[in-house]
C-alpha cells in the first residue's frame, strides 16, 4: 500500500492511496494519514489506484475524516473502483464522507 | 452433515489467529479464482466478507490470544455456487446480536470500524451461522458470474 500526499489550491491537500487497503495497508497508511490529517483542514483522497477496501480500511478514512472535521474542515472521495464505492455504500460511510467522480466537483465540494 | 461437507473441501486454508495471517487470504483467493474463473467482483466480494470474517474471529472471538487457529473450507457448488465454512474454536458468537444500527450518525460521533457484519451482509450471497459443541461455523455463500 502506497500513499503520496499533494498540495492544491486553497489549502486542499490530496492523498493518493495506492493498493490494497486491507488489515495490512490500513496499518501501512495510519501514521501518515493522522500527520496529514493533522496538518491540513481539507483532504480530497483520491482511491482511483485502490484495488480493496475492507472495514479496518474504511476506519484509516474515517479517523482522519473526523480529525479534520473537528477543526473545521473537510474529506472527500474521489474515484472509487465500483466495488470500492459499494463498499462506502453498503456501510454508509458514503453519506458522511462524500464520493466525487469528477475533481471539479470534489474540489467544489471542499471550498 | 456438514463435517461431512467440510472434509470434501476443495481447498482448505488454515490460519493462526494473529492479524498478520490474514495475508495469506488474498492470495488463497487469488488462486481459487484463476482455478475457478470467478469473476473480479465476486473475488473482491470473497476477499471482503473473508477478511472481515476472520478479523472478527481473531480479534473478538480469540480476544487477539495469537495460539489458536482457525480454518476456511471452501468448496464448488454445482455450476455457479462458491461456498467458504469458517470454523473456530472461540466461544459462541452470534452475528445476527452484533448487527449494527443502519442509521447514519454525524461523522464526528461515529465509531470507527464495526462495519464488518454489515459488508458480510451485502456482499455475500448467503450466510449462516452455527454453534459448535466447542467453537463457531459461519458459512458464507457466493455466486460465481
Amino acid at each position: 500500500m502506497k500513499i503520496s500526499t499533494e498540495e492544491l489550491d486553497g489549502g486542499i491537500t490530496k492523498v493518493v492511496l495506492d493498493g490494497r487497503l486491507d488489515i495490512e495497508g490500513a496499518a501501512a497508511v495510519d501514521l501518515k494519514m493522522n500527520i496529514v490529517a493533522g496538518s491540513s483542514k481539507f483532504l480530497l483522497l483520491d482511491m482511483q489506484q485502490v484495488t480493496f477496501l475492507g472495514s479496518m480500511g474504511l476506519r484509516s478514512l474515517v479517523v482522519p475524516a473526523q480529525a479534520v472535521k473537528r477543526r473545521g474542515g473537510k474529506a472527500v472521495v474521489f474515484r472509487p473502483t465500483p466495488m470500492v464505492e459499494e463498499v462506502f455504500k453498503a456501510s454508509n460511510i458514503d453519506t458522511i464522507i462524500p464520493i466525487h467522480h469528477e475533481l471539479s466537483a470534489a474540489l467544489a465540494a471542499l471550498q | 452433515m456438514h463435517d461431512t461437507d467440510a472434509h470434501n473441501a476443495e481447498a482448505t486454508l488454515t490460519l493462526r489467529s494473529q492479524l498478520t495471517d490474514l495475508t495469506l487470504v488474498g492470495p488463497w483467493v487469488d488462486e481459487l479464482a484463476a482455478k475457478h474463473g470467478i469473476a473480479d467482483n465476486t473475488r473482491f466480494a470473497i476477499d471482503l466478507c473473508l477478511e472481515e470474517a476472520l478479523s472478527n474471529v481473531i480479534r473478538h472471538g480469540y480476544g487477539s490470544e495469537p495460539d489458536h487457529t482457525v480454518t476456511v473450507d471452501f468448496r464448488a457448488d454445482g455450476e455457479s455456487g462458491l461456498t467458504f465454512t469458517i470454523e473456530d474454536s472461540a466461544p459462541h458468537f452470534k452475528p445476527s446480536e452484533a448487527i449494527e444500527p443502519m442509521e447514519t450518525r454525524p461523522i464526528d460521533e461515529m465509531e470507527p470500524g464495526g462495519q464488518g457484519i454489515r459488508l458480510m451482509r451485502r456482499f455475500a450471497s448467503s450466510m449462516v451461522y452455527e454453534q459448535l459443541p466447542q467453537g463457531n461455523r459461519l458459512t458464507l455463500g457466493f455466486q460465481k458470474p
